[in-house]
């Protein structure tokens, strides 16, 4: 391998910087359960840890799904159309990156209580946000369409209109032409924004709690370990959902690559 | 037959009139002109990606002015092949058969596809293919579905001098078989003068015969 060039050891300088921060972060999280392996296992055989850890992964995994049926139409029109007040739009959807949390937790809560836009009308058919797991998805998916929506619709935006004339030429009506050319086409932008959206409502605690304290979630749980039990009795359960996390994103990945192989 | 009549396509600030046109079958009509002239903007206007102001376009006695693209029965290939890339070269071409439930679909393709010289390619993605064999491909792909007209928007330009040379004569052969009415436009007047039977040239929003 040559030497690197001046520019090339800057990159790696500090480009290596954040690697590092994550790994020390993880080493002295994985120290503090080698040196009280009690805790650690305690936490490990907690149904309450293990449930808690299951409910975060499957709500996030609905407020994706819901993201896939809802964000990819809106992605593909922002990626195809020009109309009044496209940036305004743009604008709200990037909103929840850049209010906090906790804003964002107000809002939902404004929206799904049970006298709110969401919550009343919610009410009448019989669904409650408040604290129960529809409130927990709604919480995610407000902060995950941004990573969902931007993402997909680069997806699209790289899908030349021209594939879609062809197929519309040759008798395909504007849906099929979507089904069977665009969204085939835009699978690896799907999956990493699917991916990126489940990873943002996983990591979600402040708007989540706002609305459902209860049934907890990992990161509320984390809290109330804190708050009741001390650090170390949060950190053992934190370990364990960074073990669970970074399972799940490997396999994911593996699945991930194998799909996509599949499409292409 | 095609008849087209006080047609105007506006694009942003960009204007084509185009005041009267008559195909007959089997004609192949070649327009010319600069770039920006329009011609691409009429080719797609036809094809019915946009939809104009006024005037009218009639298709074998049908005013096809707002039509879907895919209710036309008009077939377009492009400059750069606009091959579907997770496709084959044989899901390519048979992909508006496809559509249609042709249960022939396998024959038609094979045949298209060894009257272009892609027989042996059909196996093989769009990446695995040079110019000229993905051109034949979009051809064959606008042919196989019997179109009522063709419309070729700079096919060869893409290509190299061998390469333009054979795909002339292949449209040329396609062409002298009968039933088939193409309306070609380029901005090569070497192209336009060797094939096609009628030449126009877009000048200044103009058709000129």
């Amino acid at each position: 391998m040559n030497r690197p060039d001046l520019f090339t050891s800057v990159c790696i300088f500090a480009g290596s910087l954040p690697v590092l921060l994550i790994i020390l972060g993880l080493l002295v999280l994985t120290g503090l359960q080698v040196a009280d392996p009690e805790t650690f296992i305690d936490a490990i055989l907690d149904p309450s840890v293990i449930d808690s850890i299951l409910l975060t992964f499957t709500a996030a995994a609905c407020s994706t799904l819901i993201l896939f049926a809802i964000g990819t139409p809106l992605a593909y029109l922002l990626s195809r159309q020009k109309f009044p007040l496209k940036s305004v739009v743009e604008g709200l959807i990037d909103l929840p990156l850049v209010i906090p949390h906790t804003v964002a937790g107000i809002i939902v809560y404004l929206l799904c209580m049970r006298q709110g836009l969401l919550g009343l009308p919610g009410s009448l058919v019989g669904i409650r946000f408040e604290e129960t797991i529809a409130g927990i998805i709604i919480a995610m998916l407000f902060v995950s369409v941004p990573y969902y929506v931007n993402t997909v619709r680069e997806g699209f935006s790289r899908v030349p209109v021209r594939l879609e004339q062809v197929a519309r030429s040759l008798g395909a009506t504007p849906g099929r032409a979507f089904v069977q050319i665009s969204l085939p086409l835009t699978t690896r932008h799907i999956l990493t924004g699917g991916l990126m959206a489940w990873g943002r409502g996983v990591s979600e605690f402040a708007a989540v709690v706002m609305i459902a304290y209860h049934p907890m979630i990992i990161s509320t749980l984390i809290y109330q370990r804190f708050n009741t039990g001390g650090l170390y009795a949060a950190t053992a359960v934190a370990f364990v959902m960074v073990v669970f996390s970074l399972l799940l994103f490997v396999f994911i990945r593996i699945l991930g690559g194998r799909l996509l192989s599949e499409v292409r | 037959m095609i008849r087209i009549r006080d047609l105007l396509v506006r694009v942003g600030s960009f204007e084509l009139p185009v005041k009267n046109l008559d195909v007959s079958d089997n004609d192949w009509v070649v327009i010319t002109g600069r770039s920006g002239s329009g011609k691409t903007v009429f080719l797609e206007t036809i094809a019915g990606f946009f939809t104009p102001e006024s005037g009218s376009i009639i298709l074998d006695g049908a005013d096809i002015t707002s039509l879907p693209p895919e209710k036309r029965g008009i077939s377009i290939v492009f400059q750069y092949y606009s091959l579907f890339p997770h496709m084959t070269a044989r899901e390519n071409i048979g992909y508006g058969l496809k559509l249609r439930n042709n249960p022939e679909i396998h024959t038609i393709v094979s045949d298209y596809a060894r009257m272009l010289g892609i027989d042996s390619l059909l196996d093989r993605s769009p990446a695995q293919l040079s110019g000229g064999e993905k051109q034949r491909v979009a051809i064959a792909r606008a042919l196989v579905v019997n179109p009522k007209l063709l419309l070729l928007d700079e096919p060869a330009s893409a290509l190299d001098h061998e390469t333009r040379r054979s795909l002339w004569n292949d449209l040329c052969s396609l062409h002298d078989r009968g039933d088939l009415t193409i309306i070609h436009v380029t901005h090569d007047r070497n192209e336009a003068e060797v094939l096609g039977n009628r030449r126009i040239i877009i000048d200044g929003g103009k058709f000129v015969e």
